[in-house]
């Protein structure tokens, strides 16, 4: 179809540009999250991310010293340079710099070029230059070293002491290994469970066999919410309470219909013929299942394996209720939610950074699989 | 222990269990219920296999029943008691619900998600099926556009902060008013219109889905009903929409179906984003208000989220007997 | 070369940094620490082998202090403590104790979840000799009894929580720089800190920062205005009524105290950014403005703690200082003073759990605490010169002569309201200015509960 004479270029451009638009609008967002994560909480505070490569104009005090006071014919003199302030070393390695204005408040920060003189509200006079360099003088003698304001062109800067802070925080490896421990077999049990009972469904034969698959696509959609409360009760009665072991029940019941019914669907359309060869050889169902099924199915366990490990990945709510909140059982969502989230609300960068870790695993399964994800799922939903 | 390594061992147990209970009923079952030999050999391997179907099927079943349909009796019953759980007052939680406004503006959202999320993200990801298939570059923009598929809640809506935050120099929505003379404020506290922006981030992570499976449906359409249309002279978005889109049906309703399926258990995106101020509470997160504190209440907001869903699962029920038939 | 060599050096520092928070930040013996009483609880019990498990709201800096001070009872009784730290505990215990796996102990900010916990049977009682030396040893000794008693299963009152930690929420915070720059004076009372702010709004500045965000709790600081304004503008008595509900919430006293809290956060210009935003700007995020240059704003009111979230390196006295919230002149109703405080309560009884709480009772537990940061205690047993800085001596101060102290109300109202209904209805006042009608709904919601 694409050659339709005479339209097809103008169509190509159009085309272009849309996708080129749509594919910006979804790609955006985590861009500015993962700029966003290498850059330190004053510089995220200070000017947006897509400002990040540009050397922008910042604001920053510096305070004088008061014991640095000489005095000087009758007057009070504190020379010195902004640069070296301990406070802005982190932007200013070097100790240099270049003044855009300065202020003697924090109000007329820009007020004054570099080398002009400024009085000061609680008189006195004070001289900044262009490199930083400043001069402070006063009749009076000068107890508390007053502040400095200044605009500085800042260059570009990135670090990494966010993912230092968030890999090397208390406990995370210990999360990262209690989400594996959660997700492993969260994902394998149901798939194991759900295949057989696939297979039964969709090969063998007895009575009430539609019935059950009816009813396995009725729950599809029985919200997870629902579950909670009652099931946390009853794992609480037969003395499984908050564990491992209830996490991974839970999971396998909450995943079953969506393994089933994937399964079933991409099961029934295998070729009947290799099974029922198979059968007149004298092969038992669980030999058929296990030689034959199983292999041809692996599209569709991989695509369920894909969903399900991303799910129980990144879920928060079912390990909230189903898991002790202590660290020794916490997986990585609640430790970011509950531990990081809570105690650093304001800083940005550790937020973004931690939003990184916690998707790197499943966005690598997910362009490895990628493949069999397609696959799989077409058999179960295109009929 | 270090945890490498007593998780190693709590998923070999876990997972070997369950291994361990399909091949060693199987075997019991044939080796020593009804053993394959002997003079009742033929009879015995019918009874096997008219027994082995329910061997597949118990786990399955047993945890259907016990995750999935206890819950739904187990909470209907305790969404009739109060808040202790001791005494019965019938359909108080209901009627109780239903007088609060909150509720009510929770309904009413949770009833625009559903239609347009799914409508949103199904459209959209036809709209990129069908280009993707014509570009150079095709692949490497349904890989960006799924990518979001694979991020957390939470971190989509960490992801979704920097998009909306209320201060030129955080949020890009903002920055852009700033640069056009605009006020700043707060996308997620326009009154109505918040409610689109917070289903925006769930259509950017289902659009993904929706894309891939629907190029794939695509793909499978036979050419020669293309190059039909355009022998008799129709154009692009004659064959696409009179075309192509019929010869997909199936597979849209189902997409469809999936992510309203969805749309009905997310509560995290306002959970985390609004907490649902600003009225923006749909019914999952609306119940995490209760849960744990007034359990009769919670389980009443479940149940209604039930009932919402209901057609869809009748639908889907019939969908499924017809495929049997 | 070199720079590789300290990279590494770094990072083992990082990586070690779990073994190193185990150790004693303070070397036993240093002066002005009351180590006898170290000394003398370390003789006397021995918990080797067992392991403590705690749950509570602190986290990060929080909660590695509280690890910090947990150090000194591992090695006083050789036990191990496992202390962990969750944004939302208030969900998490109550889901622990449904499923019966709580810690041995639980840290609890607001005595109200605290109560419901001790009606379920979920906190064991900790006796009366632990009430009658709190009674002795603890200013205004019975009070704290009295907010850490509730009914138990049984209906019986006794005591089950142990206050420890305490903040001291009528403080503004300001910066001195700021001030003198601009000429303006400490105000004395109420009707001077209005008049201040709106000098400040003339002046062309914004005068106040406020920050309700915070997660699933958005709107509790919102709640503190509300309950310092409700004690600076009525009786306490009538703030006690209010806590039970005796007073309706909806009642013109409560509703004026809303409106007053719009005088600060609605008025034009006085907050930074608006309603809008001070409804969503994280609580934590909010005091930043006093720090920029220039000022976003020149005052923000909050707890005790909150020098916690202040920029790295500010110093109290010459980057940052708090006055009092004072109180209307023309009320006369002396200096109230509103306060919250955790307190341990026993979740899941052992011998090693029973001696945290005797623990607590010694001097050096508050000490160690005292000499890190965000500290106030009402133990009057304690050296006041091991608070790291003036500020909190100074806070301490305030805490122990004030004329009147409440504990924060929202915490003491049963969870759905001061947990819940309160703190939504804050936000919906904030942005949209209807002081009855929120009220009215939170008290809609409080009859709902019967």
């Amino acid at each position: 179809m694409d050659n339709i004479a005479g339209q097809n270029q103008g169509n190509r451009v159009l085309v272009n540009i849309t996708m080129l638009i749509l594919v910006l609008l979804w790609l955006l967002p985590s861009v500015g999250l993962l700029v966003s994560s290498f850059r330190d909480r004053d510089q995220i505070a200070n000017s947006g991310w897509w400002m990040s490569p540009f050397t922008v104009d910042l604001n920053f005090r510096a305070r004088s010293n008061s014991d640095d006071v000489v005095e000087q014919n009758g007057i009070f003199v504190i020379e010195g340079n902004v640069f070296t302030d301990p406070s802005v070393a982190s932007r200013f390695p070097d100790g240099e710099g270049a003044i855009g204005a300065f202020g003697p408040t924090a109000r007329d920060l820009d007020a004054f070029a570099p080398g002009t003189t400024a009085e000061m509200p609680r008189g006195g006079t004070l001289t900044v230059e262009a490199d930083g360099s400043y001069r402070i003088e006063s009749d009076e003698p000068i107890d508390r070293g007053p502040a400095i304001f200044f605009q500085a062109l800042t260059p570009p800067s990135f670090t990494l002491d966010n993912y230092r802070t968030v890999l090397f925080a208390d406990g995370m490896d210990r999360a990262f290994i209690n989400t594996l421990t959660v997700a492993i077999p969260a994902t394998i049990i149901p798939i194991l469970i759900a295949a057989f009972a696939a297979y039964a469904l969709a090969w063998m034969d007895f009575p009430g066999r539609g019935l059950l698959i009816a009813a396995v696509v009725g729950l599809l959609v029985v919200p997870l919410q629902l579950a909670l409360v009652p099931l946390l009760n009853l794992h609480t009665s037969i003395g499984i309470g908050q564990s491992f072991l209830g996490i991974w029940l839970a999971h396998t019941g909450f995943g079953l219909p969506l393994a089933v019914y994937l399964l079933r669907n991409y099961m029934v359309g295998l070729p009947r013929d290799i099974i029922e060869s198979a059968k007149v050889d004298g092969a038992t169902d669980f030999q058929v299942f296990v030689r034959i099924i199983l292999p041809l199915s692996f599209p569709a366990l991989a695509s369920f394996a894909i969903f399900q490990f991303l799910w129980t990945w990144n879920d928060l709510l079912v390990a909230k209720v189903f898991l002790p909140s202590g660290a020794a059982s916490q997986v990585m969502t609640v430790k970011i939610a509950d531990d990081l989230l809570g105690s650093r609300g304001g800083d940005w960068g550790i937020l973004a950074t931690a939003a990184f870790v916690s998707i790197a695993v499943p966005l690598a399964v997910f362009f490895t699989m990628q493949r069999y994800l397609v696959r799989g799922l077409l058999a179960g939903s295109v009929k | 222990m270090p945890p490498v390594i007593q998780g190693i061992i709590t998923i070999i147990i876990g997972v070997g269990g369950c291994v361990g209970y399909f091949f060693a009923s199987n075997w019991i079952l044939d080796n020593v219920i009804y053993p394959a030999k002997g003079p009742k050999a033929g009879h015995n391997i019918n009874r096997a296999n008219q027994v082995r179907p329910w061997l597949f099927l118990f786990p399955a079943m047993f945890a259907l029943g016990l995750y999935l349909a206890y819950p739904v009796v187990g909470s209907f019953i305790r969404s009739l008691f109060d808040r202790s759980g001791a005494n019965f007052i019938g359909l108080g939680n209901y009627i109780d619900l239903f007088s609060e406004s909150t509720f009510r503006t929770a309904v009413r959202n949770n009833l625009l998600w559903v239609l347009v999320v799914p409508a949103m993200s199904t459209f959209i990801g036809l709209v990129v099926a069908q280009l993707s298939d014509r570009l150079s570059w095709g692949n490497i923009a349904k890989s960006l556009i799924f990518m979001p598929m694979a991020i957390s809640f939470v971190g989509a809506s960490l992801i979704w902060r920097f998009v909306y935050a209320p201060d030129a120099d955080l949020g890009i929505i903002n920055s852009i008013r700033d640069s056009l003379g605009m006020s700043v404020l707060d996308p997620l506290q326009v009154r109505f219109w918040n409610n689109f922006f917070l289903m925006f981030i769930l259509v950017w992570i289902q659009t993904g889905f929706a894309m891939v499976i629907l190029s794939a449906a695509l793909r499978g359409i036979p050419e020669e009903t293309i190059e039909a249309a355009i022998i008799d002279g129709a154009n692009p978005f004659q064959v696409f929409f009179k075309i192509k889109v019929p010869q997909i049906m199936g597979t849209i309703v189902v997409v469809w179906t999936t992510i309203t399926i969805l749309v009905l258990k997310v509560f995290d995106i306002v959970y985390t984003m609004t907490g649902g101020n600003f009225g923006t509470h749909i019914l999952p997160s609306y119940m995490m208000t209760y849960m744990f504190r007034d359990d009769g209440r919670a389980t009443a907001v479940a149940f209604v989220i039930m009932i919402l869903v209901l057609p869809v699962m009748i639908w889907n029920i019939r969908q499924a007997r017809k495929e049997m038939r | 070369m070199k720079s590789k060599l300290y990279a590494g050096v770094a990072t083992l520092a990082l990586v070690s940094g779990g073994a190193m928070a185990q150790d004693l930040v303070i070397e036993p013996g240093t002066d002005g620490f009351n180590w006898e009483s170290f000394e003398a609880f370390a003789d006397a019990h021995d918990f080797s082998g067992e392991e403590l498990t705690i749950t509570g709201p602190w986290t990060g800096e929080d909660g590695r202090m509280v690890n910090n001070v947990m150090a000194y009872f591992a090695e006083a009784t050789g036990a191990t403590v496992e202390y962990s730290g969750s944004d939302s505990f208030e969900q998490d215990i109550v889901i622990a104790i449904q499923a019966g796996s709580a810690p041995n102990l639980a840290v609890f900010p607001q005595p109200g979840l605290a109560a419901d916990m001790a009606a379920r049977g979920a906190l064991a009682p900790l006796g009366q000799d632990t009430a009658d030396w709190m009674v002795e040893n603890y200013a205004a000794g019975q009070s704290w009894v009295d907010l850490g008693s509730f009914a138990g299963e049984d209906g019986e009152e006794e005591m089950f929580g142990f206050f420890y930690k305490v903040d001291v929420k009528s403080l503004v915070w300001y910066s001195p720089d700021n001030f003198l720059d601009m000429g303006y004076e400490i105000p004395e009372s109420m009707e001077e800190l209005l008049d201040l702010s709106q000098m400040i709004v003339d002046d062309g500045g914004t005068p106040w920062c406020i920050g309700l965000g915070s997660g699933a709790a958005t709107g509790w600081p919102a709640t503190d205005w509300v309950e310092d304004i409700m004690l600076r503008l009525h009786e306490p008595e009538l703030y006690d009524q209010w806590i039970t509900n005796e007073l309706p919430f909806n009642a013109p006293e409560v509703v004026e105290a809303i409106e007053t809290f719009g005088t600060f956060v609605r008025s034009e210009g006085w907050a930074a950014g608006g309603p809008e935003a001070s409804a969503t700007t994280d609580f934590r995020d909010s005091p930043a403005g006093l720090f920029q240059f220039p000022p976003d704003c020149y005052m923000h009111k909050q707890a005790s703690f909150i020098p916690t979230f202040f920029p790295d390196g500010s110093e109290y006295g010459v980057d940052y200082d708090f006055f009092y919230f004072p109180s209307f002149d023309e009320k006369d109703l002396g200096d109230p003073v509103m306060g919250a405080g955790t307190q341990f309560a026993i979740t899941n009884d052992s011998d090693a759990a029973r001696g945290l709480i005797e623990f607590f009772k010694t001097p050096i537990a508050h000490e160690v605490w005292m000499a890190q940061s965000g500290f106030l205690t009402p133990h009057t047993g304690v050296n006041l010169d091991t608070f790291s800085s003036d500020a909190f001596r100074a806070m301490n101060e305030i805490l122990l002569d004030a004329t009147t102290f409440r504990f924060d109300a929202s915490d003491v109202m049963p969870g759905e309201i001061g947990a819940g209904a309160f703190w939504t209805g804050m936000v919906d006042f904030t942005t949209e200015g209807d002081a009855q009608a929120v009220a009215d709904a939170i008290q809609a919601r409080w009859d709902a509960m019967r």
